[in-house]
C-alpha cells in the first residue's frame, strides 16, 4: 500500500498523469484509491491540439490501470521519508515471506 | 376476467407494451377493488333508476349460465342483474379496456393533431359518432347504457369500427358523447381524495342524472350546437350538457386551474380514463374511412370545431414527449384535459391563452419529471438503506485500514508514508493518527445529517448513527479476526487463485524465490572485498534497517517504572536491553571500529558509508540514538579521515576551476547540513582535551593541503579552533592544557601559512568565500601579534581586492562582502574602514 499511502499525501496538488495512450492530463489530484484510480479536477490536456476531445472536460476519473506515469511536484515529496517507507515495505514483505 | 368483465391484468401489461410500463407502479392495489365497488354501486343504482327491459339488448340470452352459481354469494344478489344484462361485465369495465386502447387513442390523437390543420380536422369530427354500434338505442326514451361511461370509448369503439358500415342516427352519437359526462365529473369530484375513495351515492346519482339528461339533451343537441359553442367554447356535447347538471362541483369551467395538481393522484381513479381519451378520440375517428357516410353531421359540429383545434394544437407540445403519452394512457386524468380548459381559455386573449397554455405545459412537464424521478421512491425501506450503508462502511473501513483499530501500529505499517508525512507537514484533512476513523466518521455524520434532516427525526437519527457505528466496529473486528486467506490452492490445479482484497488489490505476481537456487552465484562470490559500491550500499541499508527498528523501539518505550511495580520495572528493563542490543547492532553495522589500515587502497568502511548521500543523511538520526562515547568515536573517525572524505577529497579544485563539480557541491552541501551540525553539537560540549586531541589528530593524520582547500576541512578546523577559544574565554582551561593547545596551534599555523594565498578558490568575484573569512577570523583570534602580521601578509591581496571590488558592487552586495572581510579584520583588531 506504499503507493496508495504516498499518493494520499499528494491530494490537492497539481500532478500530471500520463496515460498509456500517451495523453497527458494535468490537474489537481482530488483523490486516489487503493487501485490507484485517480480523480483529477480542473484538468488540462497537455497536447490539446492533438487530443482536443477532452477540452471540455472539467474533471476526470482515471482508472488506475491505464496510468503510465504520474508526474509529481518534487517539493511535495519527502524523499527521506519515502525511502524509509520503502524500507519498511520491504521489511514487511520479507517478514511476510518468511 | 372477473364476472364484471374487468380485465384483471393491469393496464401496463396490456396493449401498450413497454411504453406504459411504470405508470402504475404506485397504484394502490386496493384501487381495483374500489373500482369494482364503485361499479357495483353504479349497477345497483341503475337498477333503481332504469328500466332495463327497455334497454335490454338480448345479449344476455346468449350468455352461458354455467358457473354462475356462486355469483349470489359473491355479489350479494347482484348476479341476477348481471345475468339479465348480459354484456354488463364488459360494459362496466371503465378502466381496463380503456387502458387497453387508450394509448392507441392517444397516439392517434397526437398523430392527428400533428398532421392535420384545424380546418381539416373540423369536418372530421362528426363522422365519428356515426360509427357506434348502438342502433338499438335509437329510442329517445332509452337511457343509453350508463356503464358506457367507460366502455363507450373502448369497446364501443371497437364495435363502432366493426359496424361502421351500418347506418345510424345521430342520437346514438350524442349518447356516446354523453357517456363521458359523468366520467368527466369524476375527476373533479373524486380526484382530491385518494384513489380508493368510492363514489358517494349523491355522486352516482348525479352522474346518472347527467346521463339521463344527456340522452334528452341529445335530442336538442342539433339545435344547441350553434348557440352554445360561443360562450362555452367546448365543442363536445359533453360540455353542452353540463349546465343542466345539478351538482355544482361538476362544473368544469371552474376547475381547470385546480386540476393539474391533482394529476399525480389521478391515475388511481377508475372512472376517469375516458376523460383523457375522449377529446382526442374525436380526432382519431376521422381517420376512419366512414367519414362520408353522414355528411349532415359535419355542418352541425363545425362551428364549434375551430376553438377545439386551436386549443388542442397548443397542447401538442405537452403531449408530444413519448412518456407523456404513455402516461396518459394509464393515468388518464394526467394534465388538464384540453377540453376542460377550453371554456375558460375562450375568454382570454390570445396572449393570455398562450401564456396559460405554456404554463400548463411547463407544469405538466415538471410533473412528469417529478414522476420520473419518483419512480423508485419507496422501493427501499429505511432498513434496506441502513443495511447497504453498513456494508459500504464496512468496506470503507476495511479497505482503508482500520479506523477502529486500537493499535495504531498496524495503520502505521500499512500507511507509513502518509501517516508520517501528515505528521510532519500537517495533514491535509485528516487527523494523522486516525485518519481513517475520521474518514468513516465524516461519512457517518454526513449520512446523519441526511437522515436526521427533519427535526422530528433527529434524536432517532443520532441513535441510529450510534448503532451503525457500533455495528461497523463490530464488523471490522470480525473481519480482522477472520484469518485472511489470500489465496486458494485447489488441488490438482496448476496455479493459485488469489483473492484480491482492499489492501492488496490484485497480487498479479506471486513469486516465491526458491532458497535453494541462488540466481546470481557469480556476483555473490566476490563480495569479500567489502568495499565495492554494492557492499557499501548494503551496509547502509543494514544501518537504516536497524535505525528504523531502533526508532520504532524507541516509540514503544514503556512508561517510566514506578516504585514497587515489578512488571513495569521489568518491562522497562526489557525495553532497555532491547534498545541496547539494537544499539550495538547499529554500531557494528556502522563499522566505525573496523581497523584502520594505513595507506589502504580502499577507504575505511565508515568513510565509505559517509561518501553516500544516504549515509550522510543517516548521521543525524544515528547521532540521536548513540551515546557520547560513540559520538566521539565517530567524530574522531571523521577527523582522522578528513582528507579522505569524498567532500574533501573530491572537492579539490583542478587548476582553473573555481568550484567543484555540481555533484560534489551537492554532497558538500549535504554534508555541511547533515553531518556538520552533529559534530558541531558534540564539539560545542567537548572539553579542551578532546579538542586538543582532535586537532592533534587532524594535524598529524591528514594532508593539510587537501583539508585547507575545502569547505568542509576549513569548517572542521574552524569548529575546533572556535571551541578552544570559547573554552579559554570561559576560563575552563588549565594552563598546561592551554600550552598544549598553543603549541598545536602554532604547528597548525605553520602548516597553513604557505597555503593562505591559495585558500580562496577563485578570483574575488567568485562568490561564496564567507567560510574562508570565518576561518581566517578564527585563526586570527588565536594568533599571536606576530602570527597576525603573517596572516595579514598572507591574505592582504585578497582583502584589498575584495574591498576594491565591493566598491563596484551594489551597496547590498558590497556590504555583505565587506562584512565578510571585516569578520576577519576585526578578529585581528582592524577594520575595513581603515583601508579607506
Amino acid at each position: 500500500m506504499l503507493f496508495f499511502s504516498f499518493f494520499k499525501t499528494l491530494t490537492q496538488q497539481t500532478v500530471t498523469v500520463e496515460l498509456k495512450n500517451d495523453i497527458s492530463i494535468r490537474g489537481t489530484l482530488k483523490s486516489v484509491d487503493q487501485y490507484l484510480n485517480i480523480k483529477l479536477d480542473d484538468i488540462v490536456v497537455l497536447d490539446e491540439l492533438k487530443y482536443p476531445h477532452l477540452s471540455s472536460v472539467k474533471n476526470i476519473f482515471i482508472r488506475g490501470s491505464v496510468v503510465r506515469y504520474v508526474h509529481l511536484p518534487p517539493d511535495k515529496v519527502d524523499r527521506g521519508l519515502l525511502e524509509d517507507a520503502c524500507r519498511r515495505e520491504a521489511m514487511a514483505q520479507k517478514g511476510k515471506a518468511a | 376476467m372477473s364476472f364484471f368483465g374487468f380485465d384483471t391484468t393491469l393496464p401496463r401489461d396490456k396493449s401498450g407494451g413497454a411504453n406504459n410500463k411504470g405508470i402504475f407502479e404506485h397504484t394502490n392495489p386496493f384501487s381495483e377493488v374500489a373500482k369494482a365497488r364503485k361499479l357495483q354501486a353504479f349497477q345497483n343504482k341503475e337498477e333503481d333508476v332504469l328500466d332495463f327491459d327497455d334497454t335490454y339488448d338480448g345479449l344476455g340470452d346468449r350468455l352461458e349460465e354455467a358457473g354462475d352459481d356462486l355469483n349470489d354469494d359473491t355479489f350479494g344478489g347482484g348476479a341476477e342483474g348481471t345475468n339479465d344484462r348480459g354484456g354488463i361485465g364488459k360494459d362496466f369495465d371503465f378502466f381496463g379496456n380503456t387502458a387497453q386502447v387508450s394509448n392507441v387513442i392517444e397516439e392517434e390523437a397526437m398523430r392527428f393533431n400533428l398532421q392535420h390543420t384545424p380546418r381539416e380536422a373540423a369536418p372530421a369530427q362528426p363522422p365519428k359518432p356515426k360509427k357506434t354500434g348502438y342502433e338499438k338505442y335509437q329510442d329517445p326514451g332509452y337511457i343509453p347504457e350508463i356503464q358506457a361511461k367507460s366502455s363507450a370509448w373502448t369497446q364501443a369503439q371497437a364495435q363502432a369500427q366493426a359496424q361502421a358500415s351500418q347506418p345510424e342516427a345521430f342520437r346514438v352519437n350524442t349518447a356516446r358523447f354523453a357517456a363521458p359526462a359523468p366520467a368527466q365529473s369524476h375527476p373533479q369530484t373524486m380526484a382530491p381524495p385518494s384513489g380508493t375513495k368510492m363514489m358517494s351515492l349523491e355522486e352516482v346519482e348525479a352522474a346518472l342524472l347527467a346521463q339521463g339528461q344527456a340522452a334528452q339533451a341529445a335530442q336538442a343537441a342539433q339545435a344547441m350546437h350553434s348557440p352554445f359553442p360561443q360562450p362555452q367554447g367546448y365543442p363536445f356535447p359533453v360540455q353542452q350538457m353540463r349546465p343542466p347538471q345539478p351538482y355544482p362541483p361538476i362544473q368544469p369551467p371552474m376547475q381547470p386551474p385546480m386540476q393539474p395538481p391533482i394529476m399525480p393522484m389521478g391515475h388511481q381513479q377508475g372512472p376517469p380514463p375516458p376523460r383523457a381519451g375522449s377529446p382526442r378520440r374525436h380526432n382519431r375517428m376521422p381517420s376512419q374511412p366512414v367519414q362520408p357516410v353522414q355528411p349532415v353531421q359535419p355542418s352541425q359540429l363545425r362551428p364549434a370545431q375551430p376553438p377545439l383545434q386551436i386549443l388542442q394544437n397548443p397542447n401538442r407540445p405537452r403531449h408530444s414527449p413519448q412518456p407523456s403519452v404513455d402516461r396518459a394512457q394509464g393515468m388518464p386524468p394526467y394534465g388538464p384535459p384540453p377540453g376542460v380548459s377550453h371554456p375558460q381559455l375562450m375568454d382570454l386573449s390570445d396572449e393570455q391563452r398562450r401564456a396559460y397554455l405554456e404554463e400548463d405545459a411547463k407544469r405538466a412537464k415538471r410533473n412528469h419529471k417529478i414522476f420520473m424521478l419518483s419512480k423508485g421512491n419507496g422501493l427501499m425501506t429505511p432498513q434496506d438503506k441502513n443495511f447497504i450503508t453498513r456494508i459500504q462502511l464496512q468496506q470503507l473501513v476495511t479497505a482503508t485500514g482500520t479506523s477502529a483499530d486500537p493499535n495504531p501500529e498496524a495503520a502505521l505499517t500499512e500507511d507509513f508514508y502518509y501517516q508520517v508525512y501528515s505528521q510532519i507537514r500537517g495533514a491535509p484533512r485528516q487527523h494523522p493518527t486516525q485518519p481513517l476513523g475520521h474518514f468513516a466518521q465524516t461519512y457517518l455524520f454526513q449520512t446523519g445529517s441526511r437522515t436526521g434532516g427533519g427535526r422530528r427525526q433527529h434524536a432517532n437519527g443520532d441513535n441510529h448513527m450510534q448503532r451503525m457505528q457500533q455495528q461497523v466496529q463490530r464488523a471490522v473486528e470480525a473481519a480482522k479476526l477472520k484469518p485472511k486467506n489470500k489465496q486458494l490452492i485447489i488441488e490438482g490445479s496448476l496455479g493459485k487463485i488469489s483473492f484480491s482484497n482492499a489492501k492488496t488489490p490484485k497480487p498479479l505476481l506471486n513469486i516465491k524465490r526458491q532458497e535453494s537456487s541462488d540466481a546470481r552465484p557469480a556476483t555473490a562470490k566476490k563480495e569479500v572485498s567489502a568495499s565495492d559500491r554494492k557492499t557499501i550500499l548494503k551496509n547502509i541499508e543494514a544501518v537504516y534497517t536497524t535505525l528504523m527498528r531502533l526508532e520504532d523501539h524507541e516509540r514503544t518505550m514503556p512508561p517510566p517504572p514506578t516504585e514497587g511495580d515489578a512488571d513495569s520495572i521489568q518491562a522497562h528493563l526489557d525495553w532497555r536491553q532491547k534498545m541496547q542490543e539494537l544499539n550495538s547492532t547499529l554500531w557494528q553495522e556502522l563499522k566505525v571500529l573496523d581497523p584502520i589500515v594505513p595507506g589502504a587502497a580502499v577507504p575505511h568502511p565508515f568513510i565509505a558509508f559517509l561518501s553516500f548521500a544516504k549515509g550522510k543523511k543517516a548521521m543525524p538520526r544515528i547521532f540521536r540514538l548513540i551515546d557520547q562515547e560513540q559520538r566521539l568515536t565517530i567524530l574522531t573517525m571523521i577527523v582522522v579521515h578528513l582528507d579522505q572524505l569524498d567532500v574533501t577529497k573530491d572537492a579539490r579544485l583542478a587548476p582553473g576551476e573555481t568550484q567543484p563539480p555540481p555533484a560534489v557541491r551537492e554532497e558538500i552541501e549535504l554534508f555541511s547540513q547533515a553531518v556538520m551540525p552533529c559534530l558541531l553539537q558534540y564539539v560545542n560540549e567537548a572539553p579542551i582535551n578532546i579538542v586538543i586531541g582532535l586537532l592533534g589528530l587532524l594535524i598529524d593524520q591528514t594532508n593539510m593541503a587537501t583539508v585547507a582547500m575545502t569547505k568542509i576541512g576549513l569548517g572542521m578546523m574552524t569548529m575546533l579552533l572556535t571551541r578552544a577559544e570559547l573554552l579559554k574565554e570561559s576560563g575552563a582551561v588549565s594552563d598546561p592544557e592551554w600550552q598544549q593547545w598553543t603549541s598545536l596551534y602554532n604547528r597548525l599555523f605553520d602548516l597553513l601559512e604557505p597555503l593562505l594565498g591559495s585558500l580562496f578558490p577563485g578570483p574575488v568575484n567568485s562568490g561564496d568565500d564567507m567560510y574562508i573569512w570565518q576561518f581566517l577570523a578564527t585563526i586570527g583570534i588565536g594568533a599571536s601579534p606576530e602570527q597576525q602580521q603573517r596572516l595579514v601578509i598572507g591574505v592582504k591581496d585578497r582583502v584589498m581586492e575584495t574591498v576594491q571590488q565591493s566598491k563596484t558592487l551594489p551597496p547590498e552586495m558590497a556590504s555583505v562582502r565587506l562584512g565578510n572581510v571585516n569578520l576577519f579584520m576585526r578578529a585581528i583588531g582592524l577594520d575595513v574602514e581603515m583601508l579607506g
